[in-house]
């Protein structure tokens, strides 16, 4: 076993009652000192694998594995993790520096080991000179570091996240995930974090799990999930895309919209029917005649950075477009894209 | 407007009048109700001199302390057992916690005298100090329970996640959040057994009485002024209590910095 | 496991003092006052004279609950617009700390024939009149009594309100009755749920107003009870009325069908 794996899922199954499984025989490794993140639509399991993780439940079927060990039933408060809640769950009774003191007292660590841990801990997070502020004292800002530093304090193997980022404002939450990062490199423990925002993950992540329905549909590096989306559902979370089906004519040939196109893509049977992935930003505005594609433009939105156009081949195809450049709508134009732009993927069934 | 102010102004008159109609007339040197001779402290010298009466109270205040004192420990247990039941059994639960709450009086106490009887308890201060925890207890779940629901699970979690266990968890998050209400209840509880009458009427036999049962025999003998004065004395000693809880709760609130 | 053994003496509780006691009063009521298992008691029950004071009782407690409502109501109501509405309303939650048998025993002087209210009808010239031991000393003492939980719910309920509910409703054109009867009302239905609930059902057993200030023409339900076990000792046929009347408890509870029960703060 290669021993920078520190968290295995063996076939683990999660089901409440005789409802349908919340996960469904999910099976992956995680390395020590990452950035993991799982990301999903709500409702699709990430909070159940934290807590599988944490300890605050067990698996139906399967098993998890820490360090190569068996860890299934051992309870939460005899795991080397720590998590940060998505409402914080700071104590209110407690002041601040009770709060990160907590699990040191639990431990019973000396005194002085205590002051001088919690204090270390909360410069870590930017909230010297704290220490006897209430609870409700702080802002929302403020109370997630508060979490972060009760946390880490711990000197835990693995931090576990739950969208601790999804109360703040924009501007603050954009501030945090560059410090989670930094604060990430700096103990160089593993991190797993939950969020159902793709830019966030992208934007953070060594790594990311992508889970719909309680299986994950895809594990990669951001780019990779970026680039080459396994399937429609991974396509169409990952970031605005254009999904149309097509057929692979042959090898590196794909038809749609009643065209063939080349691209760089193979492996699939003749005739097969695809899904189609082209992003926005990858077509380009030009005249009809040098378009590989004709559209009509529907709406024509300011986006500050681009301009996003709706528009319409002949087939009633909906092309999302994102450009510098403007188009009046109603217009005729034409797209141009490169081979390395579409993306051909196996069809996901059922849909 | 106006006519708001003069509804509410009546109703404290109304609400006011018997008890300072009592107070006014127990410094009545007349011994009647409705004629006002001239002020005497007579009475609550009678008070003071009568051994009996105040052995009762004293009663009374050990019976209030102790039985919401217990009532208070089960009550708290009682209502961590509520919150931790499954869904199913939860409403049961309540249930059987609420059935003394909205049973009428008559029938607590006619249920306890024969449990009692048939459980061969001597009828007296421990039947009496029984029944009080026994109908104490539901009232303190009741004051407990919201404040348990009102804590967010992923507190407890939290303390899980920092090497808590049940033990900790119980002493450093559950009590210390839901202090507040197990005052509220404690003090409610105590409200609830000094003012108790008719369950106590049914349970306490012959040697022994509280007040609101010797208050009953004398009003039955007619108007007797040392009542009066006795009514008086109470009602300082609630108003004290009424501040001394108020105290606390302030305290309390402000030092847990919820509201 | 530890969690479980703290649960204990609480489980021990409903068991000795929730359950058992149903259980007995129901056993005792098979027992005539000899103690010969039978059914007699049922058989007195369904004659005209409880039946009489069944109806008697219900009409009392129905009677002292409306009247509560229809005063508490509109105080509750005013109370919410005071500004100092905290203090005013640990102000009318105070009187219920008096002992209740010490009110009572008060209207005994302010009803008496020479009493307090009396001599103000001499004063305005109505004249004196007889009103310790009637009907209507009865029921106004009991609602001076038990006024306090029907204005706390109601006050709760009103409280918790959304201001911005009545200002909507004023918004799409509602009067002032209109809100009040379609928005506000409706809102507070739980809290007089609660309230009516916290007045009616501890109407049924007041025995002791009735001895001290009905003087015995009232007798209702819970007077028998008391009558049979403490005075007759016929404990059979007080056990069936207490049988009936936990019938009627349980129908009132599952009709107003109120999960949320009234808790006074
Ligand atoms: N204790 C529970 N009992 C029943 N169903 C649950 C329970 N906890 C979570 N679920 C269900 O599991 C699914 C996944 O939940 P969760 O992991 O919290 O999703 P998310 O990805 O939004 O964090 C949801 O459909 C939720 O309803
Ligand atoms: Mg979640």
């Amino acid at each position: 076993m290669d021993d920078r794996v520190i968290i295995r899922f063996n076939h683990v199954t999660k089901q409440y009652d005789n409802d349908l499984p919340v996960l469904d025989d999910v099976s992956f490794e995680m390395e020590r000192g990452k950035f993991y993140t799982l990301l999903g639509p709500s409702g699709c399991g990430k909070t159940t694998i934290l807590r599988l993780i944490a300890g605050f439940i067990e698996p139906t079927k399967g098993d998890i594995y820490f360090h190569g060990k068996r860890m299934n039933n051992v309870p939460a408060n005899k795991r080397q993790v720590n998590t940060v809640f998505q409402d914080y769950a700071l104590f209110p009774h407690l002041n601040v520096f009770e709060n990160v003191a907590f699990g040191l007292r639990i431990k019973k660590i000396g005194k002085e080991d205590i002051e001088r841990k919690v204090k270390e801990a909360l410069r870590f997070v930017n909230l010297e000179g704290y220490e006897q502020r209430a609870i409700h004292e702080m802002s929302g800002g403020q109370r997630q570091r508060v979490a972060i530093a009760r946390a880490i304090v711990n000197e835990p193997d693995v931090l576990l996240l739950d969208e601790p980022l999804s109360a703040l404002d924009l501007k603050l939450r954009t501030e945090m995930q560059y410090e989670l990062r930094e604060l990430q490199r700096r103990l160089g423990i593993t991190f797993i974090f939950v969020t159902h925002d793709q830019e966030e993950a992208l934007a953070m992540s060594d790594e990311i799990f992508v889970l719909n329905k309680g299986k994950i549909e895809q594990r990669g590096t951001p780019k990779d999930i970026y680039d080459e989306p396994v399937n429609r559902f991974v396509a169409d979370f990952i970031g605005e895309s254009n999904i149309i089906t097509g057929t692979m004519i042959d090898d590196f040939v794909v038809e749609f919209a009643n065209q063939q196109f080349a691209c760089i893509d193979r492996g699939f049977a003749k005739n097969e029917r695809v899904d189609i992935v082209i992003r926005p930003e990858d077509l380009e505005l030009t005249t009809v005649e040098r378009g590989k594609l004709r559209v009509r433009v529907d709406s024509v939105l300011f986006r500050g950075v681009h301009y996003e156009l709706c528009c319409y081949d002949t087939y009633g195809n909906e092309w999302l477009v994102h450009s510098t450049k403007k188009a009046d709508i109603g217009e005729e134009i034409g797209l141009h894209f490169e081979p390395e732009a579409i993306h051909v993927m196996k069809r996901s069934g059922g849909e | 407007m106006k006519f708001s102010r003069l509804y509410l102004t009546f109703i404290f008159f109304v609400l006011y009048m018997p008890i300072f109609y009592l107070i006014y007339y127990s410094f009545n040197s007349g011994g009647t109700m409705h004629h006002f001779e001239s002020f005497t402290l007579d009475w609550y010298k009678e008070v003071f001199a009568d051994t009996r009466l105040l052995i009762i109270v004293l009663h009374t205040m050990i019976i209030a302390l102790l039985s919401s004192s217990l009532a208070t420990i089960i009550g708290v247990f009682g209502a961590i057992t509520i919150y931790y039941a499954k869904h199913r059994w939860k409403q049961t639960l309540l249930t059987l916690n609420n059935v003394l709450i909205v049973s009428p009086d008559v029938i607590i106490g006619a249920s306890f005298l024969i449990l009692f009887t048939i459980a061969g308890i001597q009828l007296g201060f421990t039947s009496v100090l029984l029944s009080h925890i026994a109908f104490s207890i539901p009232i303190v779940v009741l004051m407990v329970l919201p404040k348990l629901q009102e804590m967010s699970p992923t507190l407890i979690d939290a303390a899980r996640d920092l090497g808590a266990n049940e033990w900790n968890i119980l002493t450093k998050v559950i009590l210390p959040y839901i202090t507040p209400g197990i005052f509220a209840g404690f003090f409610m509880a105590l409200t609830y057994s000094l003012d108790d009458f008719a369950v106590t009427f049914f349970v306490t036999g012959n040697g022994f009485s509280t007040l609101s049962v010797e208050i009953y025999s004398r009003a039955r003998q007619g108007i007797s002024l040392s009542v009066n004065a006795l009514s008086t004395l109470l009602f300082l000693f609630t108003l004290v209590l009424v501040v001394v809880y108020y105290v606390i709760t302030q305290r309390a609130s402000a030092k847990g910095g919820q509201k | 496991m530890r969690r479980y053994a703290y649960a204990i003496p609480y489980w021990l509780w409903i068991g000795l003092f929730v359950v058992a006691p149903i259980i007995l009063i129901i056993y005792y009521s098979f027992f005539d006052i000899e103690g010969h298992f039978s059914l007699v008691n049922y058989e007195t029950f369904f004659t005209p004279v409880y039946l009489r004071m069944t109806v008697n009782s219900f009409w009392y407690a129905f009677l002292i609950t409306a009247c509560s409502l229809l005063i508490a109501y509109p105080t509750a109501y005013l109370l919410t617009k005071t500004k100092h509405k905290q203090l005013w309303l640990l102000l009318i939650i105070l009187p219920t700390w008096v002992n209740l048998l010490l009110k009572a025993y008060a209207f005994l002087g302010l009803f008496g024939t020479y009493g307090a209210v009396n001599a103000l009808f001499e004063a305005i010239g109505i004249g004196t009149k007889q009103l310790l031991f009637t009907d209507f000393s009865f029921v106004f003492v009991s609602v001076y009594i038990f006024i306090p939980f029907m204005i706390l719910p109601i006050f709760n309920a009103l409280e918790k309100l959304n201001p911005s509910l009545i200002d909507a409703a004023r918004d799409l054109g509602a009067s002032e009755w209109t809100t009040f009867r379609r928005v506000i009302f409706p809102l507070t239905l739980d809290g007089v749920k609660a309230g009516c609930q916290a007045v009616f059902i501890p109407s049924l057993s007041l025995f002791m107003l009735t001895r001290l200030i009905a003087g015995n023409r009232v007798i209702t339900l819970g007077t028998a009870v008391e009558q049979h076990f403490l005075v007759t000792q016929n404990w059979g046929m007080g056990a069936t009325i207490a049988v009936f009347l936990m019938i009627a408890m349980a129908s009132i509870m599952a009709l107003t069908g109120n999960k949320k029960w009234g808790v006074r703060q």
